[in-house]
């Protein structure tokens, strides 16, 4: 009788592990947490000469989603009191400045150098996102960023 | 004095590379079903001053005050576009100053004339908008007057929007 071997067989696991470690670098790489605290269910304006975002990573941001209805999102949270939260926000941007020795923008004091990012949906009525306009304006922010697509996208 | 070297197993240490596969499969999991590319989009930069009135008037003094002031009261230069929805939130009536333009062509065209004409120097450009009009209207009007050069040949990137009623003038 012919005895059964009893070596086990082992694959051979490290191209195996290499590949997903490399997949692993892909998708760490790619990932985007600023897309966090953008509201994707908006239908942005379609503008063709609408440029790329390109803020050098220093510019302090205050992303303001508004969909159709007038209702402020910011990280996927309705905020109801408009005013309160742009005020705090102002505050915030206030002792931003403060600490890192900015200096306001233009020729008033109380201009704040942050740039609130308008995304607004395209059905947004004109006194809807006035009203959030005129807010920020009231509390110091005067750089404004108007987002819109390059082109249409499938949604 | 001979030395008797103790000979080394010469084994081979094998990782257990089952357990880290399954961690980085755990990981690579975690990665793909959280991607979720962003769309590019684009922005169009302002700066939004509020709007300033088109007569500045000293509050401390009153008219008539100083009879030897013959000075003419002193205007501020503001263009100012209006803009009015229709029913449907699309732009009905455009009006340059009190001028009717046709279309994102026509007010173009109109901006061109006036922006870049010496000798009215604009210090604020004001957008009289209609409370129903939708956004995607307002960023095309907003495109064509970011798209302007002013006679210094600086681009125009300094505007103040205002809230209008809704029905627009009688201009004839």
């Amino acid at each position: 009788m012919s005895s059964i071997s009893t070596d086990r067989a082992e694959p051979n696991l490290t191209p195996i592990l290499d590949m997903v470690f490399q997949l692993i670098t892909f998708f760490m790489l790619v990932i985007n947490f600023k897309s966090a605290s953008l509201d994707l269910s908006l239908k942005l304006p379609v503008l063709g000469s609408a440029r790329p975002v390109d803020s050098g990573g220093e510019e302090d941001l205050l992303v303001l989603n508004i969909d159709s209805e007038g209702r402020l999102k910011v990280g996927g949270v309705a905020q109801e009191d408009i005013e309160g939260y742009i005020g705090q926000e102002a505050g915030v941007s206030r002792a931003y400045a403060r600490i890192h020795g900015k200096k306001p923008v233009a020729e008033d004091e109380k201009e704040l150098s942050t740039i609130v990012v308008v995304r607004a949906d395209r059905a947004t009525p004109f006194q809807l996102l006035n009203r959030v306009i005129a807010t920020c304006q009231n509390n110091g922010f005067r750089r404004f960023s108007l987002k819109a697509m390059n082109r249409v996208e499938a949604h | 004095m001979r030395r008797h070297r103790r000979r080394r197993v010469q084994g081979e240490v094998e990782l257990n590379l089952a357990a880290m596969l399954d961690m980085a499969f755990q990981l690579l999991a975690f990665f793909i079903l959280t991607f979720k590319p962003s769309p590019i989009e684009g922005q169009i930069m302002l700066r939004l001053p509020p709007p300033r009135p088109a007569v500045v008037v000293d509050s401390d003094k009153k008219a008539g005050e100083n009879t030897s002031d013959t000075s003419p009261v002193i205007a501020m230069e503001s263009l100012i576009i209006s803009v009015f929805p229709g029913a449907d939130g699309r732009v009905d009536t455009m009006l340059v100053g009190d001028v009717h333009v046709s279309g994102e062509a026509g007010l173009d065209a109109r901006l061109k004339t006036i922006l870049t004409d010496e000798g009215a120097p604009f210090e604020q450009v004001i957008v009289q908008v209609g409370s129903k009009l939708r956004y995607d209207e307002l960023m095309k009007v907003v495109d064509v007057c970011t798209r302007q050069k002013l006679a210094d040949g600086k681009k125009l990137s300094k505007l103040s929007f205002v809230e209008l009623p809704d029905a627009p003038p009688d201009t004839n």
